[in-house]
């Protein structure tokens, strides 16, 4: 008996945290079918009777989520893919190429960039983008996204690159490859994982990210996800089924992704933040 | 061959982009705002330069340290409430075989999802008539608690949906490290008669510290950096309740037009958060030395 109960307990109390974490997803899924105010008041936790999907289409026209979702997925992908490859030139630069000292220099000042932490300077760039009056545009984010990342960036590639041994560069060289070939051919296929671990913390990051969102723009067609979900809460706070329907619009995306690319993600946002 | 690699060019080529976006968004600003944290400017009319009176006007701004207080207590609940808890789920998780990836997926799920958003759920979760909590108070017939507009409770409401958001990232990071112990020296407690609980407390937690201390630096990063969840669930209220030092440099800077102190709060928060990185190199990168035997 007590063997039993040794191996259901870990269970029951992990089960329990699933279930902290899963509720507040099940509250919105129902609230969102739900068809009024009274019908949440009422039974906050009850199952939706009569399951009101026009609320989907209602919130996916009124809060022109599809907008706020185009936005922000070609924002976060633009950047993360622009960081991705200047850094990755870069980290080349630095690991592979044979002007050492430069290089250590080079490194270390980026290395710098890294000690600073987020939001420190957040006004400056604000200053910054306004100067360069792009402000309620979309570079205003897409330039701090994609330099944002780059310290990171490219401290984790130079890492995995330094890493690669130099015969088959060598060999293909020796062959008569160019150097932007043989960092093209040869050195980026290689480097693959760490450029997927990279990508998909900048992804996230991007994807995910609320201060310079909320500041840089102010136009409504211009915001992106998280900006325009707080948006739309705050303009139709007496209309809880239609915020809660946009909640679940926003999430599901990211969800049915993490579905099929769990492993991946783990592994990479984890992996990012132990060695970086 | 080293020609090739020596290529000046195709080197430049390489380096200068980054240098470029470098130097525009990291080392200007730097500098701007040093500058303009020596300044008055307001945005419209010439900053003037005074000196270090914004940094006297930081020391005295009483508001400025109750949001460092915030932001203390971000660190004190995630070392003295969540880290307990992610060791020990993440020792309950490593000890089941069945279901092990349903808990670690499910766990890991909410530190994916856009702060803003989960500030929105959690906002609901709060909310006065509608929310979870006050229906399971309402259950037991005692009043609903205002949870993000009662000075008493909006600070720890915010602490909860924080950990809710981050604990399952950090016990993914710790079950990888307690699935890396080899399996012999627990078994050989196991031998020698160690229970259950004895290993854990005993082998594994010890054996986990690094990657522990690995999860309270992030944490203290964490909370020096923590803003959209405040600024989406209670814009800093009520009455300045829940405001953290980068909320309030933004809100000084933005809303009031006072560039010249918001970066001058800017560079505070820089030196405190380096005064808490020295904290946490004397106080848990001695330890670990200790433990490295």
């Amino acid at each position: 008996m007590p063997k039993v109960i040794k191996k259901i307990l870990p269970h029951l109390v992990l089960l329990v945290y699933v279930f902290v974490i899963l509720f507040p997803f099940v509250f919105v899924v129902f609230s969102s079918l739900k068809e009024s105010n009274d019908q949440i008041v009422n039974a906050p936790f009850g199952f939706p009777v009569q399951m009101a999907f026009d609320n989907y289409a209602d919130a996916w026209s009124q809060a022109k989520i599809s907008k706020y979702f185009f936005n922000s997925a070609y924002l976060a992908v633009g950047s993360a893919v622009s960081s991705i490859l200047i850094a990755a030139a870069t980290a080349y630069a630095l690991a592979r190429m044979r002007i050492v000292k430069v290089s250590k220099a080079i490194y270390q000042f980026i290395l710098l960039g890294m000690l600073i932490p987020g939001n420190v300077l957040f006004i400056a760039q604000y200053i910054l983008i306004q100067k360069l009056g792009l402000l309620d545009t979309h570079w205003a984010l897409y330039l701090p996204y994609t330099a944002g990342a780059l310290p990171f960036s490219v401290l984790l590639i130079v890492a995995f690159m330094k890493a690669i041994p130099s015969e088959m560069e060598e060999a293909a060289i020796v062959d008569g490859l160019g150097v932007i070939r043989s960092f093209i051919l040869i050195i980026l296929p290689l480097t693959m994982p760490a450029l997927v671990t990279v990508f998909i913390i900048n992804l996230l990051g991007n994807w995910n990210e609320y201060l310079l969102a909320n500041f840089f723009i102010s136009k409504d067609a211009l915001k992106t996800l998280p900006t325009g979900m707080v948006g739309f809460r705050d303009a139709f706070q007496t209309s809880y089924p239609l915020v809660f329907t946009g909640v679940v619009i926003s999430v599901a995306p990211i969800i049915v992704i993490y579905a099929f690319l769990q492993r991946t993600i783990i592994e990479g946002l984890t992996a990012g933040s132990v060695k970086g | 061959m080293n020609k090739t690699l020596r290529n000046p060019y195709v080197y430049l080529l390489f380096v200068l982009p980054t240098l470029g976006l470098y130097g525009l968004f990291f080392v200007y600003p730097v500098l701007q705002s040093v500058f303009y944290g020596l300044t008055n400017w307001d945005g419209l009319t010439p900053a003037k330069y005074t000196g270090l009176d914004n940094f006297v006007k930081a020391f005295n701004d009483e508001d400025f340290w109750i949001s460092v207080k915030n932001n203390m207590y971000f660190i004190l609940f995630s070392l003295f409430v969540q880290v307990p808890l992610i060791i020990l789920f993440s020792l309950l998780i490593s000890g089941v075989k069945r279901l092990q990836g349903f808990y670690k997926t499910t766990v890991f799920l909410p530190s994916i999802l856009s702060t803003s958003i989960i500030g929105i759920l959690w906002g609901f979760m709060y909310h006065p008539s509608i929310g979870l909590f006050n229906n399971f108070l309402g259950w037991f017939g005692l009043e609903p608690i205002y949870w993000l507009s009662d000075t008493k409770w909006a600070m720890l409401s915010i602490l909860v949906t924080n950990a809710w958001q981050w604990m399952g990232f950090y016990i993914v990071l710790v079950l990888a490290a307690i699935l890396a112990i080899p399996k012999e020296i627990n078994e050989a407690a196991e031998i020698d008669g160690a229970t259950g609980f004895q290993r854990a407390y005993r082998i594994t937690t010890p054996l986990i510290m690094p990657v522990i201390s690995v999860v309270v630096m992030l944490s203290i990063a964490g909370a020096m950096r923590v803003v959209d969840i405040v600024l989406v669930m209670t814009n800093g209220g009520p009455a300045g309740a829940t405001e953290v030092m980068a909320s309030y440099m933004v809100n000084k800077a933005l809303r009031y037009g006072q560039y010249g102190y918001g970066t001058a709060l800017s560079i505070m928060i820089f030196v405190i958060a380096l005064l808490l990185t020295a904290i946490y190199q004397i106080v848990f990168a001695r330890r670990q030395e200790r433990i490295e035997y």
